[in-house]
């Protein structure tokens, strides 16, 4: 029977009495491992939250999204129209919220305070359901508000804020852009996506949009059908109906599993490309190791004479040799874990975002690991293994 | 009578290549050391003493003849066998100690029962009675750059003891020693010696060899006179 734990314990011994040369040999494994973990950990956590934030903003896979546009287009031309979604709203069958969404700039004015807000929008009434945003304080405008064109705002709390500190917004009157309005609700706090703040905002029945925010084209349109299985059906109904009314296919379609097959596929290139740079830098400090490693026999021949004189056999001198090249890498990967977590979680946590840890890329990085310290370090040990005794022991450094 | 033969040379050659420069080391040797005799191998340098040793001790291998070790033929082993030979039944002693630098004088102690396989509670227990056969109690754990050169060797000679060898060699144990301190090494061996323990050292001091029972004098590769010490 072969003893692999002695053999293990010398491996050990020896890599612990060089620290400062073990740490150095590895550093190409530690800096490999830790920027792998760091951009995948960091990967993972971008696509939870964008998967979370794509859930949290469409009601889900029933929901289609309609932007102005020909597939593939470069060109900004907004084509859609409110007539075009009155449209949509009579022909697309089993619709359950349909949510076009006017953009411009808006100064607000309360008094002689004055303010602008990150976005103005003009939307639908369905906006509290479509985007899953209800007022917490008042009430959100209704179909017939909008489609009645009255003057009725609901703000976000961030311009709450600055337009009237700690006082209550419902009731009081502002003007947009000059026009008068009547503040009827609050919107529940949303918080920051990606350093946009998402409760500076200010949303007015899109019916006004072409008064107050000189615009009567829509941005993008959000529509979302009863059921799941409804969206294929819909997707042909609203692709049939505009392109009645306009002639020719100016505008392009989104599904949220679309948006999601996107994500999925952006991050997994990008894990991809980080892969293969992993690869290389792993290849590169297993080159590193070997190199030590060389340097190391030849460092060692007396003590590897002495070792055989005593009764070293072959396999022992090999096994020691490749448990101490195992041995380093794997510590090396070890260290580049714990740094590369460190470093996502830290990054992450700047930029408000959760790092979640990648476990298969720190599994695959153990494994990787022991496979360049395995095959680097099997050369060497062969060496050192099949030194003479004699010769070995005559070696002066 | 074959009972009492631990080593048996008949006829070993050993021919090395100095570049394209055929070198004899050794050119028929015969010799025959029974249990606990102590031999001293003399002889100018050059004149296949350290081979020799080489040799019985399993390090190396003869260009021909025979070697027997314990009468088990070593030339049939391979090895793995030569170095379980190494490993129980020789121990060496060095003239540069060849202690390992990282290690404490108790761990090089048990380096021969590691690889013999003992466990870790055992070799411990061994090695430290060992320590205080050679006088080294109180130096256990001292790495070998805090020993003298005379505590050293002792350290060398406790770890040549470990596994209970048939032999003990010792090449020029006392070469790298003040006086003082090789005589002490040389009352060691005879302690040893007195105990039973079978000895072949090698060495050019006619002063060591004479505290030795037999000395064997080597010139151009051959015996040239083996003799009983007065």
């Amino acid at each position: 029977m072969i003893n692999l734990i002695e053999p293990l314990k010398i491996a050990f011994g020896s890599i612990l009495s060089n620290r400062l040369r073990s740490l150095l040999t590895t550093m190409g494994v530690i800096i490999g491992v830790a920027a792998v973990i760091t951009l995948v950990s960091m990967g993972e956590g971008a696509k939870s939250y964008i998967l979370n934030q794509i859930g949290s903003w469409g009601v889900g896979s029933n929901s289609i999204t309609i932007n102005p546009g020909a597939e593939n287009s470069h060109s900004i031309e907004l084509t859609l129209t409110y007539e075009d979604a009155q449209a949509l709203r009579q022909k697309v069958r089993n619709l359950q919220y349909l949510m076009p969404e006017f953009v411009g700039r808006g100064r607000l004015a309360y008094g002689k305070k004055e303010y602008k807000p990150g976005y103005t929008l003009g939307v639908s009434a369905d906006y509290p359901f479509a985007y899953k945003q209800k007022a917490v304080e008042g009430r959100f405008f209704s179909q017939a508000e909008d489609s009645g064109r009255k003057r009725v705002v609901v703000i976000g709390k961030t311009v709450a804020r600055n337009l009237f500190g700690e006082f209550s917004a419902i009731g009081e009157n502002i003007k947009i852009n000059g026009v008068g309005f009547k503040v009827i609700g609050l919107l529940e706090e949303k918080g920051t996506m990606l350093t946009f703040d998402m409760d500076d905002m200010v949303l007015i029945p899109s019916t006004l949009s072409e008064l107050v925010l000189g615009t009567n084209k829509i941005w993008e349109m959000f529509i979302t059908v009863e059921q799941d299985d409804q969206v294929p059906q819909a997707i042909q109904e609203i692709k049939k109906t505009l392109i009645a009314r306009h002639r020719k296919e100016d505008f392009h379609i989104h599904t949220q599993q679309g948006m999601i097959d996107i994500v999925n596929n952006i991050l997994n290139a990008m894990t991809g490309i980080v892969s293969a740079i992993a690869a290389i830098s792993l290849l590169v400090g297993g080159i590193g190791i070997m190199n030590i490693m060389l340097v190391a026999v030849t460092e060692r021949t007396r003590e590897i004479g002495i070792r055989k004189a005593i009764g070293a056999k072959r396999r022992d001198i090999f096994f020691q040799f490749v448990f101490e090249s195992v041995l380093i890498t794997m510590s090396g990967a070890l260290i580049g874990i714990a740094i590369g977590t460190l470093a996502a979680w830290g990054i992450m946590a700047y930029l408000k975002l959760e790092a979640v840890i990648a476990w298969s890329a720190v599994y695959l990085a153990c494994l990787v690991a022991f496979l360049v310290g395995t095959f680097f370090g099997v050369y060497p040990a062969m060496r050192a293994s099949a030194l003479d005794p004699v010769e070995a022991l005559r070696f002066e450094v | 009578m074959s009972d009492n033969t631990v080593v048996r040379i008949t006829d070993v050659k050993r021919t090395y290549f100095m570049g394209k420069v055929e070198v004899n080391a050794l050119s028929g040797i015969n010799l025959k050391v029974g249990k606990g005799e102590f031999v001293s191998i003399m002889g100018p340098s050059g004149c296949g003493k350290s081979t020799l040793m080489h040799i019985v001790g399993c390090l190396d291998r003869p260009t021909s003849g025979h070697v027997l070790l314990d009468e088990v033929d070593v030339d049939e082993l391979d090895d793995n066998n030569l170095a379980d030979i190494r490993n129980k039944k020789v121990g060496f002693v060095f003239q540069t100690f060849n202690l390992l630098p990282k290690l404490n004088a108790i761990e090089n102690v048990e380096l021969p029962l590691i690889y013999a396989g003992v466990s870790f509670e055992q070799r411990r227990k061994k090695a430290a009675e060992l320590l205080e056969i050679v006088g080294l109690k109180d130096r256990m754990f001292h790495k070998p750059t805090e020993l003298s050169g005379g505590q050293s060797q002792r350290v060398a000679i406790a770890r040549s003891l470990a596994n209970d060898p048939s032999i003990i060699l010792a090449d020029e144990p006392t070469g790298n020693l003040d006086s003082k301190s090789g005589e002490e090494i040389i009352r060691l061996f005879q302690e040893l010696n007195s105990r039973g323990i079978t000895l072949i050292i090698v060495t050019h001091d006619q002063e060591i060899a004479s505290h030795s029972k037999r000395i064997v004098r080597l010139k151009d590769g051959l015996v040239v006179a083996d003799e009983p010490v007065k």
